[in-house]
């Protein structure tokens, strides 16, 4: 892994009472944009609160940005922001006047959080909005200022949990693309979600959770399996898949594709000789791409 | 359709000085007091912070103005000695501890504002007492600052002179100062407690206004039935008894007092009363994570 982690996770236990929330997790994340994905329950929340020091730990060790928690929470607090899930928008006040009070609560001057607050309400789109009270705001118009109370302190690392939650596609989309944006920034991002595709079009490197349990931590680019192609046939795909086969290739039928490995050899070529000599064509051929839900499944089934 | 537009003018960081605890604990105190005071929220949070100090001030300046007309202030005849005026900014007090404190920590739970709060460089304990200090500020300055215009105001209309007249009554500074400070601490840690547990304020303010109010006749009928030791039950008026023991006058029968309860056993409820609450609010908040 390149550069100092953002996250070091060694052994972290956590539990609600007898519920056990997070099981023994482990893992080192680098510096990014972050997916931390799992079904509702996975204990994705736990996990950032953990993070951020509100929870202590029962086990384990946590160093976020270098610094360990919970002993040196309030030094990691200041270089983190955090978006939850729920609301924290308080109603009656303008979105400039409570972005603001978050940059001060993040420990910049006054002049300076002011102007932070007028810029980041103009990065996140609500910039027409500043001096509206909060009230009247629409959920998307709440998720981008809860967005901007997150950034607004310039922090190193941003915990979103869930930011995409509530709105509609548009709303989604735009969203994602401002935390595309981080990276820009300099701010490296840990996006919790349940939304697979959201992680996947966003992230650079996902840890999954599933009952408390890391099923996986790596990069997304080390889910595509290059050594496996994956074709879709013009014509009789029985007959290509007996043709790979007697080449010695493995062959495995889907409902509308064939994926094909050939230990020690091109599994490329054979695909192109199997499809010749069935005197069929091809209408699509590439790199056999995992997606998230397919590790998860399979993760949740190992698991299981 | 797009809730907003992008004004996409870059992205600059912040490379200024980071204040840290300190700055996050000055910024939570300037909040405190905007919402106790009602500051940069809607015209109707200000109606009665503003009508509050109003009332508990004009009787103070009529009579300095009353002192300036007649070309002497003659103490004994104003309805209103430093004593006496506790009585009535006391009450007021009362009413406005009740809708501030609920004010100060009910929104932050019920719309979820803590979350923010719990990402900062902050602890429950910075909070908690940030929040304390904002209305201490205000509630201070509301029961002070009468006091410090009829001094004023005497020593400005004093035959003796300006100097000598605040030379020979300065404990009056420190003595009205130390009795405000009594009320605040008598009377805020149970709107604290009682508001750290509620998730509406006009109900925490109820409760608050209830439990004080009725503490006196209940405590005072249960004394009068025998039980002198439930003196000590009266809420509402260990804070005054402690004020007349400061200031060395009465202007009233407390319940404590007609229970035989000496003015430093009041004073040592009202510590014991607010550090248990501070306790019991710590707790809960730290529970709540």
């Amino acid at each position: 892994m390149a550069g100092t982690p953002i996250l070091s996770i060694n052994g972290l236990r956590f539990a609600y009472g007898d519920i056990l929330a997070v099981d023994g997790v482990t893992a080192e994340v680098p510096a990014g944009r972050i997916g931390l994905v799992g079904a509702n329950g996975a204990g994705k929340t736990t996990l950032l609160k953990l993070l951020l020091g509100v929870l202590k730990p029962a086990a384990g060790t946590i160093k976020v940005l270098g610094h360990p928690i919970p002993r040196q929470t309030l030094e990691v607090r200041s270089r983190v922001g955090w978006m939850p899930e729920s609301d924290c928008l308080p109603p009656d006040q303008t979105a400039a006047d409570f972005i603001g009070y978050a940059a001060e609560l993040g420990g910049l001057p006054v002049r300076a959080a002011r102007q932070r607050a007028s810029d980041i309400l103009g990065l996140v789109g609500l910039h027409e909005e500043r001096f509206r009270y909060m009230d009247g705001f629409s959920t998307g118009m709440k998720q981008r200022a809860k967005l901007a109370q997150a950034i607004v302190h310039d922090p190193d690392l941003v915990l979103l949990d869930e930011p995409t939650a509530g709105l509609d596609p548009e709303g989604r989309e735009e969203m994602l693309d401002l935390v595309r944006r981080l990276d820009d920034f300099g701010i490296n991002a840990v996006i919790s979600s349940h939304v697979l595709t959201d992680i996947e079009s966003t992230c650079d490197w996902v840890v999954m959770l599933d009952g408390g349990k890391v099923l996986r931590s790596g990069p997304l680019t080390a889910l595509s399996t290059p050594d496996v192609a994956e074709l879709e046939i013009i014509g009789d795909m029985e007959a290509v898949a007996r043709e790979a086969q007697s080449m010695g290739a493995a062959v495995e039928i889907g409902s509308d594709a064939l994926t094909l490995s050939m230990p020690g050899g091109d599994p490329f070529t054979v695909a192109r000789d199997a499809v010749v000599a069935a005197g069929a064509a091809f209408r699509r051929l590439g790199v056999k791409r995992t997606t998230l839900e397919d590790v998860f499944m399979a993760g949740s089934e190992d698991d299981g | 359709m797009a809730e907003g537009v992008v004004f996409d003018l870059g992205y600059a960081p912040h490379d200024g000085p980071r204040l840290g605890r300190s700055g996050a604990r000055r910024a939570l105190l300037r909040d405190g007091l905007r919402r106790v005071l009602g500051l940069r929220r809607k015209a109707r949070r200000k109606i009665f912070p503003v009508l509050l100090v109003t009332i508990a001030v004009i009787p103070a300046l009529f009579f300095v103005a009353f002192g300036v007309i007649a070309g002497e202030f003659d103490a004994t005849a104003t309805l209103f000695g430093h004593s006496d005026y506790f009585d009535l900014t006391g009450s007021m007090a009362l009413i406005f501890i009740a809708l501030a404190s609920s004010e100060l920590l009910i929104p932050d739970r019920v719309h979820g504002t803590m979350s923010v709060y719990s990402s900062r460089p902050l602890t429950t304990v910075d909070y908690l007492t940030g929040r304390a200090t904002a209305l201490l500020f205000v509630v201070f300055g509301f029961l002070w600052l009468p006091h410090i215009v009829l001094f004023i105001g005497r020593a400005w209309v004093s035959s003796g002179g300006f100097g000598d007249y605040v030379t020979d009554n300065f404990p009056v500074v420190w003595e009205t100062a130390l009795a405000s400070f009594v009320y605040f601490i008598g009377y805020a840690s149970v709107a604290f407690l009682i508001a750290a547990f509620s998730s509406r304020t006009s109900v925490a303010a109820g409760t608050y206004l209830g439990v004080m109010t009725l503490s006196g006749p209940i405590t005072e009928s249960l004394v009068e039935a025998g039980f002198p030791a439930l003196g000590l039950g009266a809420l509402q008026h260990h804070p005054g008894y402690v004020k007349d023991w400061i200031l060395d006058d009465s202007t009233r029968t407390w319940i404590p007092e007609q229970a035989g309860i000496e003015p430093i056993t009041s004073l040592l409820v009202i510590v014991v009363l607010s550090l248990a609450t501070g306790l019991v609010v710590a707790g809960r908040y730290r529970r709540a994570g």
